[in-house]
């Protein structure tokens, strides 16, 4: 009874998307996915890596990318108090596949300042996918996948308005948000609309010391419409929009004046249950980003310059599932698309003229894939999934202006194909009731990035070094395994996994002493290279244990090691890192008390001017309740994040920047 | 009319021209005027030689190597003189005592798209005296020959494009150093040209390939230079040419080094090139 009441409630709330449940046949059993929607959640709750993620979600004032930080596989660049760049392990971001809603975009900020994360809100949102070991569905990679899916209208309801309001605001940046959500259902058309706008002053790390230019200011609208075309049919729409100004990034010598997404996308889903072909999606798309960097708000800036960036990506895909008997499925997805990226720098002296040079050549990446994986559940013990992934890369320089800079490099300016091979072999066996194990053997590729092959002198705040590309550069071939181990049983879920991959002809910047600077005040100039190999490799841990009914404790390791072919540690590996948190529900009460540790990291990279950081431990109390006023519902959050005001930093954060200190937070969040 | 506006004349005109020829499927091209695009510097006829002489440029005459296009004109039809001798002759008139300038003839009879391409090198502006340039033409075609004389008022560069310098092995040589500037510079790489000519009296000053040259580009408000520069070889009649790299738009300074052998007979002379 309870049940059927909880979910009529969910009904109400407009949030449970029943065509989801029949979604889940897609994905296989290693993709981790969380389920943005409070509610939704609950309905999914399928295995012990859902439901450790859904448990940090009590917070609606979380950006994409704090939730982000939250998760096993991923360690965050941080660079500001926003647009930090999330990484699958310890695979930097040209190793990984960062998408929306199955979509390439691609950030315009040749510094990295736009991992195309900080475009989407969580309220755009309907789960975060993960995948590792089987990433490649989504496009050659080595470290896997991480897809933003995008929520759907719902059409559940006739001429039915549902929605929510959500108001929060947090004490360390004075940061405000505020987001509201509508949703209006037909027979046969869905609408659904959203806004969220967050405003963060400079926020104060421990002792009340404001870092100064970490302030910012986004705005993000989406609206998508749906029609169904027939039972088995369904017509879509997103636009998603994001303005983000002023956004401060104290590690860097710049801030971002302006970074402005649009995101545009047509899908066409079939579903038809009694068909062998399921779930096939059809999606077109076009996404531009425009981001301009900004210095004006510094103080003694040598010598002013506007940093413009341009991506302009559309494509298309389809994917499908078909089914070859009740053990055993085919998933298929073809893919295309075509990424235009330029960038530029124009210097000003006073009384001279001003010094332009382009920083992305203009440059076009053309790719075209086809992914399957099979997966055939021979019996209840044995499952084997294969996974083969084809793409061809053509990568060219697309204007004469372009050419000629590149020239100057004696790098060739010629047009680039590549054909990409990726293949995986996993197989899983239940030992007993209680005890399951895979293991998963794969081979990968990826194309060096658009700053890789054509980059020109762009400036690494990081390691004080100019960069610039060589378009001569191989694509970066890995060898992978992991094994995952799983132990069930009421009141308690184990998982370990431990991945080791061997890297061949990584990608790495290496110091060039013949050519001079550009930018005032560097070290050298770095030219990205193929080294023979890097070894990458970890460990994640996660326990989930319930000793009593209303009480949950979590805890999450996780553990990244990296090493060049001369057994150098690699820069920017996390180091150990520990999340535990219990949560004690109490009625319409639940409190949550957390820590975070993580050990220091003296395994640094001194060629990349890489500092050891220390370990820290800091704490969080959260509180919500839940309640209704007029059959809505509505919850308010409060809490306290590093109640101890600890200062600390994490390892990949640049520079030595301290992370906010004590901050007190309440969210409100209204459904109707 | 300006020079602008005499473009833009010369625009026009050509596309309706084109146009016309669109439309009846004429396919002479029109007769395109050869000056177009260029200053006209000085004109005059050439006494005798029943010629009318006009002198061209890029640019109004400034200290440096001036390229200059010489149109001669049949004084009676006005037709385009194209096989003739021409020499010119610059002179520096300082009142008390005069001298020459490097210059280098046009190294043909025959015309190029209708001129006659030449250069001469000022090494001083006009403020110190005054500068003429006689033409001395001999025209092929009527076989009559004469010459004229152009005063022309030449003044500094913003940038200077001309240096000169004694020579450290002897401490008594003196060289001239013109730049030639690409026409169509860009962030890139581009051809970096000089020419070189030695004094040899008030009034020679012949081009000189002597010297070997090395040069380094850098932006002295950034203090970097640029990979992959080729350093300027002798490629004849004074010319040196190289490869200039340009990684953005803006103020270049190019220093150059001028040795014999192992000597240095001058390092401290630059070019400053904006764009």
């Amino acid at each position: 009874m309870k049940k059927i009441v909880t979910l009529s409630i969910l009904g109400l709330l407009g949030f449970v998307n029943f065509s989801q449940a029949q979604k889940k046949d897609l994905s296989t059993d290693s993709i981790v996915v969380i389920r943005l929607n409070e509610v939704t959640v609950k309905t999914c709750l399928k295995n012990q890596t859902e439901a450790l993620k859904d448990f940090f979600i009590a917070n609606k004032n979380a950006t994409t990318e704090d939730i982000l930080s939250r998760l096993p596989e991923i360690n965050m660049i941080k660079r500001g108090s926003y647009g930090t760049e999330p990484l699958i392990r310890s695979y930097n971001t040209g190793q990984s596949n960062l998408l929306i809603d199955g979509m390439r975009i691609h950030g315009a900020c040749t510094d990295k300042m736009d991992p195309v994360s900080i475009y989407v809100e969580p309220q755009n949102l309907q789960s975060i996918q993960v995948q590792t070991s089987h990433g490649t569905q989504f496009g050659s990679t080595l470290g896997g996948t991480i897809n933003l899916k995008m929520v759907s209208p719902d059409i559940e309801f006739n001429n039915k308005l549902t929605g929510n309001l959500s108001s929060g605001y947090q004490t360390a940046a004075n940061a405000f948000f505020e987001s509201a959500v509508l949703n209006y259902s037909s027979n046969k058309w869905a609408f659904r609309g959203n806004v969220t706008y967050r405003n963060a002053s400079d926020y104060k790390s421990s002792g009340g010391t404001v870092v100064p230019y970490s302030a910012y200011k986004k705005v993000n609208y989406g609206l998508s419409a749906l029609y169904l075309v027939n039972e088995k049919t369904t017509l879509k729409t997103d636009i998603l929009l994001d303005d983000g100004w002023n956004i401060g990034y104290p590690s860097l010598p710049m801030d971002v004046g302006y970074a402005e997404a649009r995101i545009f996308s047509i899908s066409l889903l079939k579903n038809n249950p009694n068909s062998k072909w399921k779930n096939t999606e059809y999606k077109i798309y076009a996404n531009r980003i425009y981001h301009a960097m900004d210095d004006t708000h510094r103080e003694n800036v040598a010598m002013h310059m506007d940093m413009p960036g341009y991506s302009k990506t559309w494509g298309a895909f389809v994917n499908s599932s078909y089914s070859i008997n009740s053990k055993s499925n085919l998933q298929f997805r073809a893919d295309f698309s075509s990424t235009n990226l330029s960038a530029s720098m124009t210097m000003y002296q006073a009384g001279q003229s001003p010094m332009y040079m382009l920083t992305w050549p203009n440059n076009r990446n053309i790719q075209t894939g086809l992914a399957a994986t099979y997966k055939n559940r021979f019996d209840s013990l044995n499952t084997i999934i294969i996974s083969t992934r084809i793409d061809q890369f053509i990568n060219s320089l697309t204007t004469e202006e372009a050419k000629n800079q590149l020239s100057v490099l004696q790098e060739s300016t010629a047009t680039i194909n590549k054909t990409l091979k990726n293949f995986s072999l996993e197989f899983e066996h239940r030992f007993s009731k209680q005890f399951s194990a895979s293991a998963n053997l794969g081979y990968g590729e990826r194309i060096p990035t658009s700053t890789e092959l054509y980059g020109f002198y762009l400036f690494n705040a990081f390691d004080n070094y100019d960069y610039i590309g060589s378009s001569s550069l191989n694509p970066e071939t890995a060898y992978k395994a992991d094994v995952k181990l799983n132990y069930t049983k009421p009141g308690l879920q184990i998982f370990l996994v431990a991945y080791a991959s061997k890297i061949n002809q990584y990608i790495l910047g290496m110091y060039q002493p013949t050519l001079s600077t550009m930018t005032i005040g560097a070290s050298g100039v770095k030219q990205f290279q193929n080294i023979s190999y890097a070894i990458l490799s970890g460990a994640e841990l996660g326990i989930v244990y319930k000793p009593a009914k209303t009480v949950q404790i979590v805890s999450t390791f996780k553990y990244n090691y990296g090493a060049d072919n001369n057994k150098t540690p690699l820069p920017l590996i996390a180091p150990l890192k520990n999340i535990t948190s219990i949560r004690k529900e109490i009625k319409r009460w639940n409190l949550l008390a957390e820590t975070e540790m993580a050990n220091p990291q003296n395994r640094v990279n001194f060629l990349a001017k890489e500092n050891t950081t220390n370990g820290y431990v800091i704490a969080n109390v959260r509180l919500g309740y839940s309640g209704t006023i007029q059959q809505n519902n509505f919850s308010i959050n409060v809490g306290v994040e590093n109640i101890f005001d600890k200062a600390y930093k994490e390892h990949l954060d640049w520079s030595n920047i301290k992370r906010q200190g004590r901050n007190f937070y309440t969210v409100f969040n209204f459904y109707f | 009319m300006n020079k602008r506006n005499f473009i833009y004349t010369i625009i026009l005109f050509s596309v309706f021209s084109f146009a016309f020829i669109g439309c009846t499927k004429n396919n002479d091209l029109p007769e395109i005027n050869p000056t177009a695009g260029y200053l006209k510097l000085a004109s005059g006829y050439a006494a005798g030689a029943a010629t009318k002489v006009e002198i061209y440029a890029t640019d109004s005459a400034f200290t440096g190597y001036n390229k200059l296009y010489i149109a001669l004109y049949d004084s009676t039809t006005n037709a385009f003189v194209e096989n003739a001798q021409i020499v010119v002759t610059p002179t520096m008139d300082m009142t008390t005592m005069s001298h020459s300038a490097p210059k280098e003839n046009p190294s043909s009879n025959i015309a190029v798209n209708k001129l006659f391409p030449c250069s001469v090198s000022f090494i001083m502006p006009s403020t110190a005296g005054s500068w003429t340039v006689a033409v001395a033409v001999e025209n092929k075609v009527n076989n009559k020959t004469g010459s004229v004389t152009f005063n022309l008022n030449v003044k500094d560069p913003a940038a200077a494009k001309m240096f000169s310098f004694i020579s450290m092995i002897d401490n008594s040589s003196k060289y001239f150093v013109g730049f030639i500037p690409p026409a169509k510079p860009i962030v890139g790489i581009n051809d970096f040209e000089f020419v070189v000519y030695k004094k040899q009296s008030m009034m020679m000053f012949p081009a000189d390939s002597s010297l070997t040259a090395t040069f380094a580009p850098t932006m002295p408000t950034m203090n970097h230079g640029s990979p992959n520069n080729v350093d300027p070889v002798h490629v004849g009649n004074g010319h040196y040419k190289g490869k200039m790299n340009f990684t953005m738009t803006g103020l270049w300074r190019l220093s150059l080094t001028f040795k014999s052998g192992t000597t240095y007979a001058d390092s401290t002379h630059y070019f400053d090139f904006t764009f």
